[in-house]
């Protein structure tokens, strides 16, 4: 498939990197960011959003850290998956990313940032025209939204990442910089909005690492995916959770891939006043997923997909209690 | 000693008379190559010639005709395909590989619109973009084509009307692909959009503007493109019966998912013929549609096939882009390249049809199956295609291997617009034989018999008819039954498993290559035709028209002839590539290559055979029918010291006339009955196949992984049983792949929402159960070395024997395929609620208690049983056919026997109320009689 | 003719040659290696990550050259199937490949072959699980996968020493040129 036409910039530094992000932005010529390449690559393939710069941050150095406390945005998930060095939620979770061959080009940074998806989307520019276009991608047409018609305010593609919510139940920080500076958000308030807005990045920022506070390793986390086929699925929902074992207050439940952000779910956790433990599992599952609204835009129905959430939670929560299946 | 040498070769080497002459018995044996008098010959492979010509490799299904030429050279040997290694280090050269010199690139415009007439279209902009060297439309090439000559319904390019998403309307050449692609943009079109149909089920109302027009014979205004009616048999039997299923069936399409996209190079040379390189199964039909689309004499065309990158029959129409791509090159005056994408792959389609399937079928009171009724809606996208076909497949190829007291089909395929189906591995049967063989399994519930016992008790017998006439010759599905029970270890687990795990059977027959050439009558012209050449080096060059795609044609060609000469594969090369050099031929399709290419193979190779043994005659004194062919050497058979050479044989041979060139071709032997549509399914021989499938079902998620298979086929021989199995395997996968997660998804506004391998969910190694394949040989007596075919075949049984593993692991049946989690989840939920809303974990798992009638079924199985040993074995050659179960005489017209024994094609009057869905077709008429009435 | 991105020099070692090609800034690694390599043996399947037929080794580790920007693999050392042979001798993956029926159509083999050689390289004792999961990001259609797994079972067992190496490609038979005329021929009649 051909490539559109961009320019590809390979800065060295982090400095070098936001230099040329303040240029572009000075000069309101547009750019993205390429990190592995694996969701981008196929976006541009098909001609969705395409810039007229990218900025690969491939040949940064030093942003590829890999540990218990700290993980650059350029850590390769394959490297990850196979590290016996990072929290083994982190492991597990990139582990089950899409396919060995990905994984060894995808990054941490890239998956994070993962461009929200639906089939009415991403599709190729003539499919897309047969249809005459989308919300996300209207090529300046103010065309509908074609999951939910008539309703033109929002974007509804989901956020179909793998690993935000191991992340998120970890208490993860994100590190993002860009031309004004450097600045930290806790995960779980890195996501916002809708499947267009996406996250909190600022023009030309882009995210730097992930870090995590002292005594994540105590953690025993667990994430479920649910997919068709072991291999190269996104997930059509996963759940992750974690705990440090006995503190009931300590418990972190995260979703992903069922609305356009991952969602964490603090509140269902605050909602039920008695102490964790196995016995609460069932309430606590079915509470997550009246709290979740799937839409028809993924490989399964919604419905479905709903439904799963209590399952998914109630496995992932009996697997850090350390119950029996 | 082996082979029944005096001595060993090479035993009191360099031991010579003085006067020169050969102390017999006692000379050096040849090497490898040439023969004559060295020392390194290797000995007879005695375990690889058959019982019945003096070797130890057993028979137990009888002897076979072409046993006398067998050298034990190559038949029955696992190897490697002798185009591996080209494929290994990547110089296989498949469509895009074809890079020609000045070559420049194509695209196609593709209809943004569902049904559109197109009103006009301008290409002055396009044409006056710096770089385009070429644009046409559907004007430059208005004469139709089809791979069925009943069914020509296709363009190059749209000539009045687009009929789906992706249908082609216009093509540009230019330098680059950048610069083609902007081209496509420039095309200014004035559409008049029209109202698409999507559901099947509304193809069989009228419309204002069906998608296509059959003249006189279109059926009404519908869109109906093909029905059918057939019925057979003692309709009376169905009346009270003992057990009967009754099943509605909806099966998505699916794709063939090949590999490698279709890909194009067209370029006219100096002499003005085209050379066109495409990956074809059937380069002999595109060949055909080429000529007719661009008025230019077949022998003027060349159409060359590169390697194949898979193809299913996903690569067997005469396609569109082969014609545009043509078109702008013979414009262009330079070669031109079309490469798809992906996407473009899945609108081109030709996959499976999305059906709906209804079958009522009914046992009587000693558990003989009295009544198959199938009706078969069929989507056939918005082109004919094989459709013609698929409609009868759907139908026929249910007819066995049972025998049956009725049978009643009505088949129809209907245009929509959608991207066309078509031929898929396993073509029209496989969505019917997994309705049947799940109907079959309720029934045996029904019944509480056990499902293997209940098919073993009604097979049909070798060498019989089946109810609609097809001529089955050699028959192992007994065999395969009984292998795959005791394989899976069947008797102790079947309804005994815990909840979540549950085992299944199914069964399959299918064609061994089509009795019908589609474009010819068989009495005319064979079906397959081999050239064969020897020169002095002697290497053979064979010459065929037989496309390997992957499955392994070229090795089973050169294999056969390597038998029957004693050579060695190497010295034997197959050209089948191009058009220009290869005799005509049908090419890979309906499973035909290995009966009927190897066959005519086998006969240019006994003609050369003879020659070779006449110069031995002359050389050695020793008539040809005590002369033994062995390792490059013929030799006198009780000593192998006297002989010659294979080079010296030849060389005589060629004394007179220099190469030696032979032909062989292969013809099927007139069969089958004469009511329309009955050379529909007929093929000169049938595979048969069981499996036993085992699976885990999720309750909570309704995500079903099937964790084993064991899988029994009856090839008739295994030619090269490594490829017979590999075929066996990899059918599974695809088979699994349509029944748990494959299908083409078709949105809410008609548009294919999954044109991808990441949406469209092709197994991957983790789905991928463990096959354990077994391999049975009936020996069919007019196949190869009794081989018959392995490609399609094996895909069907694993259908229905996951479905079936599904019910023995959670009770609930479900017909609607895929059996993706969301659809399993459902039944098992509405299930659950059914039983008062108990939890998913509690549902109960189905058990079998047997009833009296497993006794009579046991018993009946073992008196056939020694029934079928004898038919195949010819110790007993009396007739049989479709009925005597039933107690009719098999040697008098069964309608003289049964009042009421039918044979109809058409609906009488007062059946076209009671016609199930696609039976509706029936209640509108035909044009021509349309004005008859007025 | 549509101007494209600007046009660099992109140097890399393809199996173990140096090579220089101008591309397009933007250009994929996949476009850059059959057009302008010329390594036709890299296939072209989905191009979009899933079918994994373009896989290639980049400093050793098999990855997929339709995602990834050949920019960003400047001067890496770069395999391709083209690179696997020892000239005539056929690596054993190669040759596990065609004797246990890893290839049918031939066209994912490419990237089976890349997939197992850098799991070969690192874990000469796979087990299946191993290997499934070395393969999970190529797509066969033909094969069902097993008798994939089972070449590349095979082909580390000759990478341990626990089983012969194969014989060289070039000879695939001890003698396959039939000798010319020049023997001594029988005359007919001659044994009795």
């Amino acid at each position: 498939m051909l490539m559109p036409p961009f320019n590809l910039h390979h800065p060295e530094t982090v400095e070098e990197a936001c230099e040329l992000a303040s240029t572009f932005l000075a000069n309101d010529e547009s750019f993205d960011w390429v990190a592995g390449g694996t969701d981008l690559l196929p976006n541009y393939k098909w001609h969705i959003n395409v810039k007229k710069h990218v900025i690969s941050l491939a040949n940064i150095k030093g942003i590829d850290t890999i540990s218990m406390h700290e993980i650059g945005a350029m850590a390769r998930l394959g490297a990850l998956a196979d590290s016996e060095d990072v929290h083994p939620l982190i492991a597990s979770a990139a582990s089950k990313v899409a396919s060995f061959l990905i994984r060894n080009n995808a990054t941490l940074g890239g998956n994070i940032c993962l461009d929200t998806r639906c089939f009415w989307f991403n599709q190729s520019e003539d499919w897309r025209r047969s249809i005459d276009w989308c919300h996300k991608e209207d090529c300046g047409t103010g065309s509908d939204c074609r999951v939910i018609p008539n309703q033109n305010t929002l974007c509804v593609a989901t956020y179909q990442g793998d690993i935000a919510p191991s992340l998120m139940v970890l208490e993860g920080l994100i590190h993002i910089i860009g031309p004004s500076g450097q600045r930290q958000v806790p995960v779980n308030e890195f996501f916002k909005l809708d499947g267009i807005t996406r996250n909190v990045l600022e023009s030309g920022e882009f995210v730097l690492k992930v870090t995590f506070p002292e005594g994540v390793e105590h953690r025993v986390g667990s994430y479920k995916k649910l997919r068709v086929r072991e291999s190269w699925d996104f997930p059509e929902a996963g759940v992750a959770s974690s705990w440090i074992v006995g503190q009931p207050s300590s418990l972190r439940i995260a979703s992903t891939a069922l609305e356009s952000v991952p969602r964490y779910h603090q509140s269902e956790i605050d909602a039920i006043e008695e102490v964790f433990s196995s016995d609460l599992v069932g309430s606590l599952s079915k509470a997550i997923m009246k709290s979740i609204k799937p839409v028809n835009n993924t490989a399964l129905p919604p419905r479905y997909r709903k439904s799963m959430v209590r399952v998914l939670t109630k496995r992932s929560l009996h697997e850090i209690l350390g119950d029996k299946a | 000693m082996a082979g029944g040498y005096r001595q060993q070769p090479g035993a009191n080497s360099g031991e010579t008379r003085k006067d020169g002459k050969r102390v017999a018995g006692k000379q050096k044996f040849p090497p490898p190559g040439s023969g004559g008098s060295r020392p390194n010959m290797a000995p007879r492979d005695l375990d690889s010639i058959p019982e019945s010509v003096g070797g130890k490799e057993p028979q137990p299904a009888g002897s076979h005709i072409h046993d006398r030429y067998r050298t034990g050279t190559e038949v029955g040997k696992s190897r490697a395909l002798v185009d591996s290694h080209a494929k290994v280090t990547g110089q296989a050269w498949y469509g895009d590989d074809v890079r020609l010199a000045n070559e420049i690139i194509g695209k196609i415009l593709r209809s943004p619109h569902h049904y559109a007439k197109i009103k006009s279209i301008d290409t002055s902009k396009v044409e006056a973009l710096p770089g385009v060297l070429a644009v046409a439309t559907g004007a430059d090439a208005t004469n139709t084509f089809g791979v069925l000559p009943v069914t020509k319904d296709e363009h190059a390019m749209a000539v009045e009307k687009v009929r789906h998403v992706g249908d082609l309307v216009a093509c540009v050449a230019a330098v680059d692909e950048a610069t083609a692609m902007e081209a496509l943009n420039l095309f200014e079109i004035e559409w008049d959009v029209l109202d698409p149909v999507f559901d099947p089920r509304k193809g069989l109302e009228d419309q204002d503007e069906p998608i296509h027009w059959r003249g006189k014979y279109h059926v009404g205004t519908t869109n109906v493109q093909k029905r059918v009616f057939q019925e057979f048999g003692d309709r009376s039997l169905v009346d009270d019966p003992t057990a009967s299923s009754h099943g509605k069936w909806r099966m998505e399409g699916v794709h063939h998912g090949f590999t490698e996209p279709h890909a194009v190079v067209a370029h006219w040379d100096p002499n003005g013929r085209l050379q066109l390189y495409t990956p074809q199964q059937v380069p002999h039909y595109a060949h055909r549609a080429l000529s007719t689309v661009l008025e230019v004499p077949m022998h003027q065309i060349n159409v060359i096939r590169t390697f194949v990158g898979g193809g299913f029959g996903g690569k067997s129409d005469p396609f569109p882009h082969e014609m545009c791509a043509a078109i702008l090159a013979r414009k262009a005056g330079r070669p031109v390249r079309i490469n798809f994408t992906r996407e473009e792959v899945y609108w081109i389609n030709r996959g499976r049809h999305p059906s709906y399937i209804e079958v009522k079928m009914t046992a009587d009171d000693e558990a003989r199956i009295s009544g198959f009724d199938i009706d078969a809606l069929i989507d056939g996208g918005g082109f004919a295609s094989f459709g013609h076909v698929t409609s009868y497949y759907n139908g026929v190829l249910a007819t066995a291997p049972y025998e049956l007291g009725s049978f009643h089909y009505t088949g129809a395929r209907v245009w929509t617009n959608k991207p066309a189906s078509g031929a898929m591995r396993g073509h029209g049967a496989v969505n019917t034989r997994c309705a049947v063989e799940v109907g079959l399994d309720e029934m045996a519930e029904q019944m509480q018999v056990d499902p293997i016992d209940l098919r073993l008790a009604n097979l049909l017998p070798p060498h019989s008819r089946t109810i609609s006439g097809f001529r089955i010759t050699s028959n192992g599905m007994r065999e395969a039954l009984e292998r795959v029970r005791e394989g899976s270890e069947w008797d102790s687990k079947f309804r005994q498993m815990s909840l979540g795990k549950g085992i299944g059977i199914g069964c399959g027959f299918f064609i061994s290559g089509s009795g019908l050439p589609i474009h010819w009558d068989p009495n005319r012209f064979p079906h397959a035709t081999v050239h064969m050449q020897i020169d002095m080096d002697g290497g053979v060059t064979v010459h065929t028209g037989a496309a390997d795609i992957g499955q392994g044609s070229t090795t089973a060609v050169a294999q056969v002839v390597s038998e029957v000469l004693a050579l060695p594969i190497e010295m034997i090369h197959v050209r089948s590539h191009e058009s220009d050099t290869s005799p005509v031929d049908l090419g890979s399709y309906s499973s035909r290559v290995t009966f009927m290419n190897a066959n005519a193979a086998i006969r240019a190779a006994l003609d050369i055979r003879e020659k070779l043994l006449n110069a031995a005659w002359e050389m050695l004194g020793y008539h040809p029918d005590v002369l033994v062919l062995n390792d490059r050497r013929i030799y006198y058979k009780h000593d192998p010291a006297v002989g010659v050479s294979y080079l010296q044989a030849l060389h005589k041979a060629q004394e007179d006339k220099g190469s030696l060139i032979a032909s062989g071709a292969y013809r099927s032997p007139p069969m089958g009955g004469v009511h329309k549509g009955a050379a529909a399914g007929l093929a000169p021989a049938y595979s048969f196949s069981a499996y036993v499938a085992e699976v885990d079902v999720d309750v909570e998620t309704g995500l079903v992984s099937c964790t084993d298979v064991w899988a029994a086929h009856d090839c008739g021989k295994a030619l090269n049983p490594l490829a017979v199995e590999g075929q066996i395997i990899g059918s599974c996968h695809m088979g699994l792949g349509q029944v748990l997660s494959e299908k083409m998804v078709y949105g809410r506004t008609g548009h294919l929402q999954n044109p991808n391998l990441l949406e469209y969910k092709i197994p991957s190694v983790h789905e991928m159960p463990h096959v354990t394949p077994i391999i049975v040989e009936s020996s069919d007596p007019e196949g190869p070395f009794g081989a018959k075919e392995a490609g399609e075949g094996p895909l069907l049984p694993i259908l229905p024997a996951v479905v079936n593993a599904v019910y023995d692991a959670i009770g609930v049946r479900i017909r609607d395929l895929p059996l993706t989690p969301d659809i399993v989840w459902k039944a098992i939920s509405s299930k659950t609620r059914s039983l008062g809303g108990i939890d998913e974990t509690e549902l109960p798992s189905p058990r079998l208690e047997h009833s009296p009638l497993q006794a009579t079924l046991v018993a009946r199985g073992a008196e056939h049983k020694v029934r079928d040993r004898r038919r195949q074995r010819s110790e007993d050659t009396s007739a049989y056919v479709n009925g005597v179960l039933f107690g009719f005489d098999p040697n008098q017209p069964l309608e003289d026997q049964v009042e009421g024994w039918k044979s109809a094609v058409e609906p009488v009057p007062e059946q076209l109320a009671e016609l199930g869905l696609a039976g509706k077709a029936w209640l509108k008429k035909e044009q021509r009689q349309m004005r008859g009435d007025q | 003719m549509i101007p494209s991105a600007p046009k660099t020099i992109w140097e890399a070692i393809v199996n173990g040659q140096e090579v220089q090609a101008i591309a397009p800034s933007n250009a994929i690694l996949l476009d850059v290696l059959r057009d302008e390599v010329g390594m036709l043996g890299v296939k072209r399947g989905c191009d979009l990550g899933t079918c994994g037929c373009c896989a290639v080794m980049i400093d050793g580790e098999p990855r997929l050259s339709c995602l990834c920007l050949a920019g960003q693999v400047q001067h890496q050392e770069i395999t391709t199937v083209e690179g696997l042979a020892n000239g005539a001798h056929l690596a054993p993956i190669q040759t596990c490949f065609a004797t246990h029926g890893g290839s049918q159509c031939g066209f994912c083999t490419p990237g089976f072959l890349m997939s197992a050689e850098a799991l070969l390289n690192e874990n000469q004792d796979p087990t299946r699980d191993d290997i499934a999961l070395a393969i999970e990001g190529n797509l066969c259609r033909c094969t069902g996968y097993q008798q994939i797994i089972d070449s590349i079972e095979a082909a580390a067992e000759i990478k341990r020493g626990d089983a012969p190496a194969p014989t060289p490609a070039s000879d695939p038979h001890p003698n396959p040129h039939p000798e010319g005329p020049d023997e001594p021929s029988m005359p007919p009649g001659h044994a009795r």
